[in-house]
C-alpha cells in the first residue's frame, strides 16, 4: 500500500462465474453423515476415530485441521450409505465421509462445526479423469458437472458467528479471498439445522446466509 | 539517475538485488542500475536489466576504506545506493555514521535494536517473539531449554543460519559449524513456532514510512524460503504501530519482518531485517512497488505507478545469457572427492562478519569476552560428596557413589509421591531396577517406600534379594519371562503386557496358576509416537483386537494400563500431552470392555532436573484429571529410573597426556573413555576438577578436547571444554551425572 496516497484503488469487479444450473442440480443433496449400526463394531470405530485424534493433535491449537483423516485415507470413491465399521476398513474415503468425520473429529475438541457443501470450478480435463475413476469403482459420480463439481468440507467456527471453511479431503483451509479460476469456490451452502442457527455467518469479511446458497 | 543495487546472489536462498533491479526498471525504466557484487559466482550479475555491474572483489580481500571511499564519492556524485545484504548495511551504517541523504540503508542505532532475537524494536506490534536462550548459557541450560520445548527449536546465527536441531549431538554438530563459519559463539535457541509464515515489507525515508505490504508465502522451498505468494495490505492494528517505531528508529530504505501465524492467529515475530526481501518483486507485480517508492521518496523525482495485478505471485526457474565482460568462472575442484557443488556465500559474507568483529562493528569474534559461557552449577550435595573422597587413593577411571546426593534424590521423590497421594488415588514409585541394577540404589528406594519394576525375572529376583516383597514388585517389557522358570511363586503386584501374544501368554500363565499377579495390563503406544513397544494403536484393526483381547482376562484379577515414553527425548510438554492422550485411550478402553482401569502406570523416562523440578501443582493437577477421566483408577504409578540414578554416581578420571598450542591446551587424553560413558553423545555432563586450595570447581566450554584412553575415533569424552591452567598429566576430573545408563550400560573395552 502507498501511504502517502490516500488511493481508493477501484476494486476490481471480478466476474460472477455462471453457476445457476449448478447449485439447481445440488440443490435437494443433504450433506453426508456416517451412519451407526448401533452395536460394538460401530462404537469400536468411532472410538478409534475420536482417541486418535486427540493423539494425533497433539499439543496444537483445537483449531488446527485434521490433516491426519485424508493422510490415512486419501481422497477416492466410496460406496453409500457408510457405516463407522465400514468407513475405518477403507483405503479411500470421498469427501462426504471427510466431512462427516471431521465433523465429529471438531465436535469432539469442543469446537463447534458445521457440514459445508461447495461448487467448485475446474476444468473437463479434470472432471474426465475423475469421472473415469469413479466409474472404475462402480460409485456413480453426480457430484460432477461439465467443468463444476460439488464438494463437501466444514465450517468451523472461530469466535461467535465468524468461521473458516475446512477443505477436509483437500486437508487445508479455504482461502476467503477468491478470485476465481482453476480450484476456485464458485458457491458455498453451510448447514445448521438447529433451532438456534443464526441468519449468517462471516468468512473472512463476507456474510454467507446459513442453510442456503450463496455465490462467492 | 543512477542507482546501485547490492545483493545479487539469485541461489535457493536468494539475496534481493535481481528482485530491487526489476521493480526500479519497472519504476524508472530510464535509470541507469548499476549492479554491486563481490563475486562473480553471483548469478544475478548476469540480470540482463542492469545498465552496468560494478564488481568488487570478496569481501575478505576488500580494502574496506578504499571501498568505504570509492562509495562516499558515488553518493556525493549523486548516485543513490540500496544494499541487498544484512552485513553490508552494518558495515556502511559504521562508514556514515552520520547516514548519507543517497545511502538507502538503516542507521547504526536503528539497526543495534533489530538485532535478534528480542528485536527491541518491536514493542507495540502485535506480535510476540518465540521464547529463545543464548547459546553461552551453560550446555547443562541449554539441554534444559531443548527439553523444555520439546526439542522442536532452531539454532540459529546471528545474521544468517538457522537449522533444526532434534537432538544434542545434532545440536553439537550445528552449533560447531554455525561458530566456525560466523566466528562467534553468540548464537541462540529458538523454540519452533507451528503457523503459516507471512511477513511484512516496508520501506522508509528518514523515519517516514512510504509504505508497506503484507506477503502470505503460499509455496516454500525446503530451506523454508518464499516460491510463491500472495501480496495485501497491512490492516490498521499493524500499520499505527509500525509507522511511529519506524519514526523513532528515523528508518531509511527496505525492510522485512518475518513472521509466523499460528492456529489461532497470534503472530510470532521471527526477525526483522535491514533490507528488502528477496521477494520483492512479488509485490511490484501485485501493484505496489516499494524500491520505486523508497527512490520517489529519497528524490522527489516520481516514478512510474506498477499495474494494479491480482495479489499473488510466484518463482519460476529462467535461463539467461552470461555477460561476455564476466565469463563464468572454472567449478573448484571436488575436494577429498566429495561432490562438487556452487559455495553458499560465494561473496565471503563470513569473512566480512570476521572482520566487521575485529572493528567492534559487530559484537562477537575472538575478541568475545566470555566465549565459554556459564559454568553449570551442581547440588551442593554433589560437592560435599565429592568432598568424602581421597581422590589420592582412587584408582581412576572409578565410579564415585554419591551418596548424600542418591539419600536426598529418593527422599525428595518419595516426599512427592506422599503429597501427591490422595483418599481416592495413592502415588506410587517403583524405581527402574535396569537404569542402575546397584544394590545401594535398590535398597534406598525399598527404604523410600518404593515398589521395583524390572524387564526380566533376574532384575525381580535381584530385589527380592535386596529385601523387596513379591507383592512390590512390577514386571514389565518384551521379554519379562525370560530367563524360563523364574517366575515368582508368590503373588506379585503387577504385570503388563507388552504385545498381543504377550497377552495370551500372561493369560495362559495365570489360568495355570504359574503367575499370580494383582494387577495385569497392557502396554499401550498411543498413536504418533515412534517406539517399538506396547501394543500399538495407530490402526484401527490393532485397537479392535486389544479391546477383543482384554476381554479374555480373568475377572479376579484387576485391570492396568501402562504407558512409557520418555520425556527426556520427546520433551516435557509433549511427554504431559501424551499422559493426556493414554487418558483418552483408557476411557475408550473402559467403555468398549466393560472393565475399569484401576492402576495407572507412566513409566519413568524424565531427565533428573525435570522430575525433581516438576511443578508440582501440574502433577497434581494430572493426578485430578486422571481421576476424572478414570474414576476407578486407585493407584498410579511412576517408574523412574534415571532420574534417580543419574546424579548418584559420577565417573573420575586422571589426564593421562597434554598437548598444548600457543600456551593453550587444545588436547587431553585421559583414562576414561566413552566405554565408561556411553550416553555422552545424549546429554551433557557437568565436569568438576579441584583447584590448587582444595575446591570443587564446574568446567565451562572451551577450547579443549578431552580425548578417551580407547583407540577409536570417536572416543571423545568432551568436545569443547575449558581445562584449569597448568592443568597436567595426573589431575583428577570428574564427570558427574554418568549414575544412570552410562554406569549400567558402561562396558568393558581396551583392558586386556
Ligand atoms: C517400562 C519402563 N519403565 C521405566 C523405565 C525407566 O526409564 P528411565 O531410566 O529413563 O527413567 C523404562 C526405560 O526404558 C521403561 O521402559
Ligand atoms: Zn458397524
Ligand atoms: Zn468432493
Amino acid at each position: 500500500m502507498y501511504l502517502a496516497e490516500v488511493e481508493t484503488r477501484a476494486v476490481q469487479a471480478t466476474e460472477v462465474p455462471e453457476v445457476t444450473s449448478c447449485t439447481a442440480k445440488w440443490d435437494s443433496w443433504p450433506a453426508s453423515t456416517i451412519s451407526h449400526h448401533g452395536q460394538a463394531c460401530c462404537e469400536i470405530a468411532r472410538e478409534w476415530m475420536l482417541a486418535n485424534d486427540f493423539s494425533q493433535l497433539g499439543d496444537a491449537a483445537a483449531l488446527t485441521g485434521p490433516r491426519w483423516l485424508p493422510k490415512k485415507y486419501p481422497w477416492g470413491p466410496s460406496p453409500w450409505p457408510m457405516h463407522w465399521c465400514e468407513a475405518v476398513g477403507r483405503k479411500k474415503l470421498d469427501c462426504g465421509a471427510h466431512q462427516a468425520i471431521s465433523q465429529e473429529l471438531f465436535t469432539a475438541r469442543g469446537v463447534q462445526s458445521r457440514p459445508a457443501q461447495f461448487v467448485q470450478q475446474f476444468s473437463e480435463d479434470a472432471t474426465r479423469h475423475w469421472g473415469h475413476k469413479w466409474g472404475e469403482d462402480q460409485v456413480p459420480a453426480g457430484w460432477i458437472d461439465g467443468d463444476v463439481i460439488y464438494h463437501e468440507g466444514c465450517a468451523v467456527t472461530v469466535d461467535g458467528d465468524e468461521v473458516k471453511l475446512w477443505d477436509a479431503s483437500a486437508g487445508w483451509w479455504i482461502d476467503p479471498q477468491q478470485s476465481g479460476g482453476y480450484g476456485a469456490l464458485l458457491n458455498v451452502r453451510i448447514f445448521d439445522p438447529s433451532a438456534e442457527a443464526p441468519q449468517s455467518l462471516s468468512w473472512g469479511g463476507r456474510q454467507l446466509a446459513v442453510n442456503r446458497w450463496n455465490a462467492v | 539517475m543512477k542507482i546501485y543495487v547490492s545483493g545479487l546472489y539469485s541461489g535457493g536462498n536468494p539475496q534481493p538485488g535481481v528482485g530491487i533491479t526489476r521493480s526500479l526498471r519497472q519504476g524508472y525504466p530510464d535509470a541507469t542500475l548499476v549492479g554491486v557484487e563481490y563475486s562473480n559466482r553471483s548469478s544475478g550479475i548476469h540480470w540482463p536489466q542492469l545498465d552496468e555491474v560494478w564488481l568488487q572483489r570478496p569481501w575478505d580481500e576488500l580494502n574496506l576504506s578504499a571501498h568505504g571511499d570509492a562509495i562516499r564519492a558515488l553518493l556525493d556524485g549523486g548516485a543513490l545506493w540500496i544494499s541487498g545484504s544484512d552485513l553490508e548495511s552494518m558495515w556502511l551504517a559504521s562508514v556514515f555514521p552520520e547516514g548519507h541523504a543517497n545511502l538507502l540503508t538503516p542507521n547504526a542505532a536503528a539497526l543495534a535494536r533489530i538485532t535478534k532475537p528480542q528485536v527491541e524494536a518491536h514493542e507495540g506490534l502485535p506480535v510476540q517473539i518465540p521464547p529463545y536462550i543464548p547459546t553461552d548459557r551453560s550446555d547443562w541450560d541449554l539441554h534444559a531449554f531443548c527439553r523444555k520445548h520439546d526439542w522442536r527449536v532452531w539454532l540459529k546465527g546471528p545474521y544468517y543460519d538457522a537449522v533444526r536441531t532434534r537432538s544434542w549431538d545434532s545440536f553439537e554438530a550445528v552449533r560447531n559449524a554455525l561458530a566456525k563459519v560466523w566466528n562467534t559463539e553468540r548464537l541462540f535457541l529458538q523454540s519452533h513456532v507451528t503457523g503459516y509464515e507471512e511477513s511484512v515489507m516496508l520501506c522508509a525515508y528518514e523515519g517516514e514510512l512510504l509504505g508497506c505490504v503484507r506477503m502470505r508465502k503460499r509455496e516454500i522451498t525446503e530451506e523454508g524460503k518464499t516460491w510463491a505468494g500472495d501480496v495485501s495490505e497491512v490492516d490498521e492494528a499493524f500499520l499505527t504501530p509500525l509507522r511511529r517505531i519506524i519514526h523513532e528508529l528515523n528508518w531509511t530504505g527496505g525492510g522485512e519482518l518475518e513472521m509466523v501465524r499460528d492456529a489461532d492467529g497470534k503472530l510470532w515475530l521471527l526477525e526483522m531485517n535491514p533490507r528488502f526481501p528477496a521477494w520483492v518483486h512479488g509485490a511490484t507485480i501485485a501493484g505496489v512497488n516499494l524500491p520505486a517508492l523508497l527512490v520517489e521518496g529519497a528524490t522527489g523525482v516520481a516514478a512510474q505507478r506498477p499495474e494494479p495485478g491480482r495479489g499473488e505471485f510466484t518463482r519460476v526457474v529462467v535461463e539467461v545469457p552470461v555477460r561476455s565482460e564476466f565469463p563464468l568462472p572454472p567449478l573448484p575442484e571436488h575436494l577429498g572427492g566429495g561432490a562438487g557443488h556452487s559455495l553458499k556465500h560465494p561473496s565471503g559474507l563470513p569473512a566480512l562478519a570476521e572482520r566487521l568483529h575485529k572493528l567492534n562493528v559487530l559484537d562477537g569474534g575472538d575478541n568475545e569476552s566470555s566465549s565459554g559461557g556459564d559454568a553449570p552449577t551442581v547440588p551442593n550435595t554433589m560437592v560435599e560428596d565429592l568432598l568424602a573422597q581421597d581422590f589420592n587413593r582412587i584408582e581412576t577411571p572409578a565410579w564415585v557413589f554419591m551418596e548424600s546426593t542418591a539419600v536426598d534424590t529418593f527422599k525428595r521423590a518419595a516426599a512427592m509421591a506422599h503429597t501427591l497421594s490422595t483418599n481416592q488415588t495413592r502415588v506410587t514409585n517403583a524405581y527402574s531396577i535396569k537404569t542402575n541394577p546397584d544394590a545401594r540404589l535398590i535398597k534406598l528406594a525399598l527404604d523410600s517406600g518404593f515398589m521395583a519394576e524390572g524387564i526380566s525375572l533376574l532384575e525381580l529376583h535381584k530385589a527380592l534379594k535386596v529385601g523387596f516383597r513379591p507383592d512390590q514388585l512390577i514386571l514389565n517389557g518384551p521379554g519379562k519371562w525370560w530367563p524360563e522358570g523364574m517366575i515368582p511363586k508368590e503373588q506379585i503386584h503387577a504385570v503388563f503386557c507388552d504385545s498381543a501374544p504377550d497377552l495370551k501368554k500372561t493369560v495362559a500363565a495365570l489360568k495355570s496358576g504359574e503367575l499370580k499377579a494383582k494387577i495385569v495390563g497392557v502396554r499401550i503406544r498411543t498413536p504418533h509416537i515412534p517406539s517399538r513397544f506396547g501394543i500399538a494403536l495407530d490402526t484401527p484393526e490393532t485397537f479392535k483386537s486389544l479391546v477383543e483381547s482384554i476381554a479374555t482376562l480373568p475377572e479376579d484379577t484387576g485391570f492396568g494400563v501402562h504407558f512409557h515414553m520418555a520425556s527426556s527425548n520427546i520433551g516435557v510438554k509433549a511427554w504431559w500431552r501424551l499422559f493426556d492422550s493414554m487418558l483418552r485411550w483408557c476411557q475408550s478402553l473402559e467403555r468398549l470392555t466393560g472393565r475399569t482401569i484401576e492402576v495407572l502406570d507412566i513409566g519413568g523416562g524424565w531427565f533428573p532436573d525435570d522430575w525433581h523440578n516438576v511443578d508440582h501443582s501440574d502433577f497434581a493437577k494430572a493426578v485430578k484429571r486422571a481421576q476424572a477421566a478414570l474414576p476407578n483408577v486407585g493407584q498410579i504409578i511412576s517408574e523412574p529410573g534415571k532420574a534417580m540414578a543419574q546424579p548418584t554416581m559420577a565417573l573420575a578420571m586422571r589426564v593421562l597426556e597434554t598437548q598444548e598450542e600457543d600456551g593453550e591446551i587444545t588436547e587431553a587424553v585421559v583414562d576414561a573413555s566413552i566405554a565408561e560413558l556411553p550416553m555422552y553423545f545424549h546429554y551433557p555432563h557437568r565436569v568438576l576438577t579441584q583447584d590448587r586450595g582444595g575446591d570443587w570447581k564446574t568446567l565451562k566450554r572451551g577450547k579443549s578436547q578431552l580425548m578417551g584412553r580407547l583407540c577409536m575415533e570417536h572416543d571423545v569424552v568432551a568436545a569443547n571444554i575449558e581445562l584449569p591452567e597448568g592443568t597436567r598429566a595426573g589431575d583428577v576430573l570428574v564427570f558427574c551425572d554418568a549414575g544412570g545408563y552410562d554406569r549400567s550400560m558402561s562396558y568393558v573395552f581396551g583392558r586386556g
